[in-house]
């Protein structure tokens, strides 16, 4: 029996001990491999997954070091069944490759004849190849580059790419690193990301994506498209862009249901994109519309289906996917994964709040015990019409008073997914409220308001949940969410987390009515940060007001 | 009407004949009449054997002589190599020899060598009793001038060595296990050996040879052994037996018989190219006519003309064994074997403490796994098949339950079950739960518990990994099935174990890497052949190791320390385990997320009172518990307090308890047991409290055990009518009331049954019978009056006596009878137990039953040895 700080278990988890000596040697040597599932204060939880082992394939590592990690580290024996999964399952990563035949264009070639056998079997692979060149090689559509890479990941033989990109269309991008510097995880980051050819860099909320991406910009020195989720967003990104590159704003192009342009680098958003009109998508072309040596995917966990779709018509352009976590509500990592590409870079948040380029958070729930008349309204409400009505109780209002009260000094934003709450809590703290229908100017103006501390409270509602840089927001109090989503929880709580110019901690509050549905949504809601290593405390009210 | 007397006791002969077919070994040891041959019985008194070397006056004539002249341990060697033979204990050495040359028994020791041994069994089993060591060794190996065949293995001068040094072990082997007998210049193969061995058309063995020109000739016309003479250009001889001896002289001669196949055409030698490795025969038309040099047209024909192929039957040809010899350069096998194939794993040897404790690692998870299992199985058993073993869904389930595949979790029941640990419980509705042997089993500690596990899996015949497979019938077999014995897996678990053993420590085979070696061993012990081609050993070896490594007798592929101790016996294998399993811990890490971990295997009553109060989230070396509002307060049902959970936490927790856990249990705690639920049956209210008391402080009252719950409510544990007259005797005037609290108005109501029909009449007689009934009833008396008077004729009683002789005696009689061709006088009683006499010619005895001649009946018939009750010789 070893004395290693991991312990290997038989679902394939593996549980990490940090406070042992060699627990940071073993982090850096399961990292490539094992995805972080949990990370909370003593023990954290890695899992090993297909494509992780897939995405450490990708990126050089090979089965030997994977079980040399386990067997060193571990605790008590590895199973031996785990380690020849692990082999197995790492062997299928390569077997079929893609690649640029001189003569025959795309083709798919194997180093191992019966697992080309068998996926030429396949119902799904048959329309996508056409003639066997030889018996190792089979010719593949051009344009099926990336169905045929996500078929394949579905049959179990992820396919390595290595049929190359198209450099696009030159534009001089260069980074303007005037007191200011890439910092070093995010030029790993840019690094790893080029090296790969194209895949997808995971970094928290707040630690500096767009950087990432305008750092990918100037490594590519070409036309850029880059899609994100929202207009505001997009005025982010151009803003940045033209603070930190060479680029102007005449080169920076918006392509959204406002404005139509299209320049060398143009920035889309999702919504507009995915917008049919007479059952086709209208703005297709826009892929089209210039020979484009990079994409750019901001938040790829919020990647909607259809774009999944043109994604896999642009395998031959490099694609750099950005995000907080690879979680998707709707389970398509593997998706991502084919048609975006691999991880190539992953910082967990409590590495980099160590680091100081995010704040630390104190994360708070503070449980509302709702009034007899209350309860009782709520144990007659309508299955579907509880969750609004616990969540937008009364008595929440009164506590989240109470917080703006006790952070009166601070930059507060409240956050909410009923407009009605939303609108009454504005009135009662007589702060301004951005919703859907607050126009875009109106929006800025609010926002701009805030960051030079004009306004210090906000009240926001899901349209801010994402690529809103409000570096001074230190306050969150989220009074109500969409469900139990995970992912929402940590866009918000990222949106407290850019460091403070004076580094004090940021604190995120979460109003939750106590005995209710509420209550149950907001454990799940929290799961995600809780196994970031984001402790949550319970209050109760009473010790608020 | 008469019933026909002769039919009934032909038939059963018949269908005992049918029964030895499908009894036989099949065609590999069919014998052929013409291989009679001198016989080593101790009763004989004659040996005709060709003995061309000349044996020393001093050699033992018989077998049982020669045992006879054997020190005892040498006997008890052979009984314990052929343990057959001791059941029963045979009375004396003739008994033992002729028990050992039993056919059955033969073939089973044969099974039992090695594929070098059995290599020169078969050598032997081509030439002539008397054959000495250095012909065998020459018939092996080839004579070293004589260019051997291109088909054969080309040998060394290192592999003709190796040869002549295996030799004289293989040769002791046989005569160890009484299959060869005689001095080393005069071999004798016991006579069922050689039965078996021999090469003949029909069956050419693994030599492929076939059978010698003598044996092919046998029935040939004298006209036509002159023909073949006079064609391979031989002077004519004066009878059939010096024909016979010329022409096998003048294929044995290396010189002659080359320069006769000089002279023949080059598609002949093609054709005899084709045969020369076996299979020996080769189908042509009218093989049987007669054809001359001279009118020979094909190759075929000129071949036959001159003895050089020779007819077994109109159809088809046989390559006489001295050509085919001539032919592969004097060998009887293309690839002889002396050495035992060493596996040579492709693996690089790995740590052996590395292999020892990954090995523990298994073995512990082997033992909780067992126990999980039959702990979940003590709760719900699941019920048996009607068949036996196992339904299809319960497997899942437990699989389910052991979170691995079906596959494994039958390995695990059938683990449980060889142990001892698990049964059928043998009641009406059978089902399978732990035995009391678990329970004694659950006090022994992990190490020791493992080696109860070990122990019965290496003497197992249960197969678990033929769950699922198809049966004779097609259908699945189930897992506990009757269908997963197989008498070869321990044996063949046991070798492959073995060879691992031999390894240097640490290094790992694979199934592939012992096959070879394993089937060297034991050539003729592969079991049945698999559709796919694989034998039952390839599969059972795959299976043996696979299963090895999840019960932690290997270790990553290489057999641990326990394994081996348990293989040698020299150590106890429990304390070989004990210092490489983990040590139970008595602390758990708790985390914020609401996980507590338990960093490895937990004190028993920790992980119990754990186990309540957490959901366990994933197993392995370490156990992670989760903490839910539900298990919280299956902790708080179960009698524990909010108080109690956090102490105990906090004593076992090596990390302060979170504040969201202490919340979480303080949460569960508060709304637990607020809403309170109980039976009662009945109650009674009253809007004045006051009536109430007075009711419940009633001593008349006590036997309606009342229940204050409110002020205003009692509940009653008497029924509604019982509450109601017990309050009107006390002198209250109670209301009843229904369900919706309306006051219900009772009144009698008289009682119905359901829709009945009227009775039918009872008559006093039986009815009266109609004139058919009648007629036909005293048609019948008629006849059984007939029938009992009519008058018999007594049988002839048979003036000879039955002859009567000891089992032992009657078999002993009857071999000698088949190897003279004596005739022989039998009694014998049928199937329906009738004796009588018969003269019997026998032909061959074998399995149990005699194939005679019968004279009574004119024909071949076929006796159980167990029904004749004894022979006599005839006098002529």
């Amino acid at each position: 029996m070893n004395d290693g700080p991991l312990i290997v278990q038989s679902d394939k988890t593996l549980l990490l001990e940090i406070d042992h000596p060699k627990a940071a040697d073993c982090r850096r040597a399961i990292a490539p491999f094992a995805e972080l599932e949990r990370a909370p204060e003593h023990v954290h939880t890695y899992r090993v997954t297909p494509l992780g082992l897939w995405n450490a394939r990708a990126a050089g590592h090979d089965a030997e070091q994977v079980v040399d990690a386990l067997v060193t580290y571990s605790r008590y024996p590895v199973p031996h069944a785990l380690l020849v999964d692990v082999a197995d399952t790492m062997g299928r990563y390569g077997r079929l490759q893609l690649s640029k035949h001189p003569t025959h264009g795309l083709v798919l070639t194997t180093t191992d004849r019966p697992v080309l056998e068998e996926v030429l079997r396949s119902k799904k692979i048959v329309p996508l190849v056409g003639a066997r060149v030889d018996p190792d090689t089979v010719v593949v559509h051009p344009s099926e580059r990336g169905q045929i890479k996500q078929v394949l990941l579905k049959l179990g033989w992820p396919a390595e790419d290595f049929a190359g990109y198209v450099d696009g269309e030159a534009h001089p991008i260069d980074l303007d690193e005037n007191g200011w510097q890439l910092r070093p995880y995010q030029a790993q980051a840019v690094e790893g990301f080029w090296h790969g050819g194209s895949g997808v860099v995971v970094l928290p909320c707040g630690a500096g994506k767009t950087l990432v991406g305008a750092a990918a910009m100037a490594h590519a020195k070409s036309t850029t498209l880059i899609l994100v989720t929202n207009t505001v967003s997009a005025r982010q990104w151009k803003h940045e862009l033209v603070k930190r590159t060479s680029l102007t704003e005449d080169e920076i192009g918006e392509y959204s249901g406002t404005k139509k342009e299209i320049r060398p680098v143009t920035i889309a958003t999702y919504q507009v994109m995915t917008t049919k009109r007479k059952g086709v998508y209208a703005h297709l072309e826009l892929f089209d519309a210039r020979n484009w040596g990079l994409v750019v995917y901001d938040e790829v966990h919020l990647l909607p289906a259809p774009v999944f779709k043109f994604t896999a018509d642009l395998q031959a352009r490099r694609r750099l996917g950005l995000t907080a976590t690879l979680v998707r509500e709707d389970g398509r990592e593997g998706d991502v994964f084919s048609l975006i590409g691999p991880k190539r870079f992953d910082a967990p948040w409590k590495e980099i709040e160590a680091q100081g380029y995010i704040a630390p958070a104190d994360c708070c729930e503070v449980r509302v015990t709702l009034t007899d008349s209350e309860r009782l309204a709520y144990a007659t409400a309508e299955p579907e019409e509880r969750y609004r009505f616990c969540a937008t109780t009364a008595t929440k209002r009164r506590v989240v008073e109470a917080l703006v009260r006790k952070h009166e000094k601070d930059q507060t934003l409240i956050i909410g997914q009923y407009i009605d709450q939303l609108d009454e809590l504005g009135e009662v703290l007589d702060a301004p409220v951005i919703k859907g229908e607050t126009s875009n100017a109106q929006r800025e103006k609010l926002f701009d308001a805030f960051r030079n501390k004009e306004i210090s409270v906000l009240v926001v509602s899901k349209v801010a949940n994402f690529s809103i840089d409000l570096p001074e927001a230190t306050v969150a109090i989220q009074v109500s969410g969409t469900f139990g989503s995970r992912q929402e929880e940590a866009q918000r709580l990222g949106r407290v987390l850019r460091p403070k110019a004076d580094g004090h901690a940021a604190h995120f509050y979460s109003v939750v009515a106590r005995d209710t549905v509420d209550q149950d949504f907001a454990a799940h809601r929290q799961r995600f940060l809780a196994e970031q290593g984001y402790a949550y405390r319970i209050i109760d009210a009473d010790d608020v007001l | 009407m008469t019933v026909p007397t002769v039919p009934r006791p032909r038939e059963s002969i018949a269908a005992t004949v049918t029964a030895t077919v499908v009894r036989g070994c099949g065609p590999a040891y069919e014998r052929t009449p013409s291989s009679a041959l001198p016989t080593n019985l101790g009763r004989m008194t004659t040996q005709q054997g060709p003995q061309r070397q000349g044996r020393t006056s001093a050699g033992p004539r018989t077998l049982a002589e020669e045992l006879r002249a054997r020190p005892d341990d040498a006997i008890a060697a052979l009984l314990r190599s052929r343990p057959d033979l001791l059941n029963p204990v045979p009375g004396d050495l003739t008994q033992l020899s002729a028990r050992l040359s039993s056919r059955a028994s033969a073939l089973r020791a044969l099974e039992r060598l090695d594929r070098f041994t059995l290599q020169v069994a078969e050598a032997l089993a081509t030439c002539p009793d008397g054959t000495g060591l250095a012909t065998v060794r020459t018939l092996l190996t080839g004579p070293s001038k004589v260019k051997p065949h291109p088909g054969a293995t080309p040998l060394t001068p290192a592999d003709r060595s190796a040869v002549a040094a295996a030799l004289p072990r293989a040769v002791a082997t046989l005569r160890d296990r009484a299959l060869l007998w005689g001095p080393d210049n005069g071999l004798r193969l016991v006579l069922a050996v050689r039965e078996a061995l021999a090469p003949t058309a029909a069956n050419p063995g693994r030599t492929g040879l076939g059978p010698t020109l003598a044996e092919a000739t046998t029935g040939m016309s004298p006209a036509r052994l002159q023909q073949l003479l006079a064609s391979a250009g031989q002077p004519a001889t004066p009878d059939p037996v010096t024909a016979v001896a010329a022409l096998t002289a003048l294929l044995s001669d290396r010189a002659r018989c080359a320069a006769l196949l000089d002279t023949a055409p080059e598609p002949a030698l093609r054709l005899l190219d084709r045969l020369v490795w076996g299979p020996p025969t080769g189908t042509v038309p009218d093989a049987t006519r007669p054809v001359t040099a001279e009118d020979a047209q094909s190759p075929v024909e000129w071949l036959l003309a001159r003895g050089l192929l020779l007819p077994t039957s109109p159809g088809s040809v046989v390559l006489p064994r001295e050509l085919a010899l001539h032919l592969r350069g004097g060998r009887t096998h293309r690839t002889v074997e002396p050495l035992q194939p060493e596996p040579a794993p492709a693996a690089p040897p790995r740590d052996p403490q590395a292999v020892d404790s990954a090995a523990a690692g298994q073995a512990h998870t082997a033992v909780k796994t067992v126990e999980e299992l039959l702990e979940a199985w003590g709760l719900t058993p699941p019920p048996t098949l009607r068949a036996g073993g196992l339904g299809v869904r319960d497997l899942k389930r437990a699989a389910q339950t052991l979170e691995t595949t079906e596959q494994q979790a039958a390995f695990w029941l059938e683990l449980a079950y060889t142990a001892g640990l698990l049964a059928p419980d043998g009641e009406a509705d059978e089902c399978w739960a732990p035995t009391p042997g678990y329970d004694s089993w659950l006090q022994l500690d992990t190490a020791e518990r493992w080696s109860v596990l070990a122990r019965a899996w290496l003497a197992a015949t249960r197969v678990p990994a033929l769950t699922g497979t198809p049966d004779g019938k097609g259908k699945p077999r189930a897992a506990l099935g009757p269908e997963l014995d197989r008498t070869l897996a321990p044996s063949v678990r046991r070798a492959a174990l073995a060879l691992l053993a031999e390894l240097p420590p640490g290094t790992p085979a694979t199934a592939e890497e012992l096959l070879p070696t394993l089937r060297w061993q034991r050539p003729l012990r592969g079991g049945p052949t698999g559709p796919d081609g694989r034998e039952l050993r390839d599969d059972l070896t795959t299976w043996t190791l696979a299963e090895a490594e999840l019960l932690g007798i290997t270790g990553r592929g290489a057999l641990a320390a326990p394994a081996r101790a348990l293989l040698t016996a020299e150590s106890d294998p429990a304390e070989v385990l004990a210092p490489l399993l983990p040590q139970p811990l008595d602390h758990v890490i708790l985390q914020p997320d609401l996980t507590a971990i338990a960093p490895g295997p937990l004190l028993t009553p920790l992980a119990q009172a754990l186990a309540l109060c957490a959901d366990i989230e994933s197993k392995g070396g370490a156990t992670v518990y989760r903490f839910t509002p539900t298990s919280v307060r299956r902790a708080l049902d179960a009698g524990r307090t909010a108080a109690d959970l956090q102490t105990f936490l906090d004593r076992h927790s090596r990390t302060p308890v979170p504040q969201p856990l202490s919340y979480l249990i303080d949460d569960v705690a508060r709304r637990h047991g607020i809403l309170r639920v109980g039976a009662a049956s009945s109650y009674l209210r009253c809007d004045d409290p006051a009536l109430l008391n007075e009711v419940l402080a009633d001593r008349r009252a006590a036997d309606l055990r009342l229940r204050l719950l409110a002020p205003t409510v009692l509940a009653s544990q008497a029924a509604p009518d019982v509450l109601l007259a017990a309050l009107r005797t006390m002198g209250y005037a109670p209301a009843a009331e229904s369900a919706e609290g309306d006051v219900l108005i009772t009144r009698p109501d008289s009682h119905r049954t359901p829709p009945r029909t009227a009775p039918t009449p009872v008559p006093d007689g039986p009815p009266v019978p109609d004139d058919t009934l009648l007629a036909a009833a005293v048609k019948a008396i008629r006849a059984g009056d007939r029938a009992a008077t009519a008058s018999r004729r007594e049988p002839t009683p048979d003036p000879r006596q039955l002859p009567r002789t000891a089992a032992a005696e009657t078999l002993a009689a009857l071999q000698t009878a088949v190897l003279l061709g004596e005739r022989m006088w039998i009694g014998y009683l049928n199937a329906e137990g009738i004796a009588s006499q018969r003269i019997i010619d026998p032909v061959k005895v074998e399995g149990g039953f005699v194939t005679a001649f019968d004279h009574h009946a004119d024909e071949l018939r076929t006796f159980a040895l167990h029904r004749i009750t004894g022979v006599a010789e005839l006098d002529e």
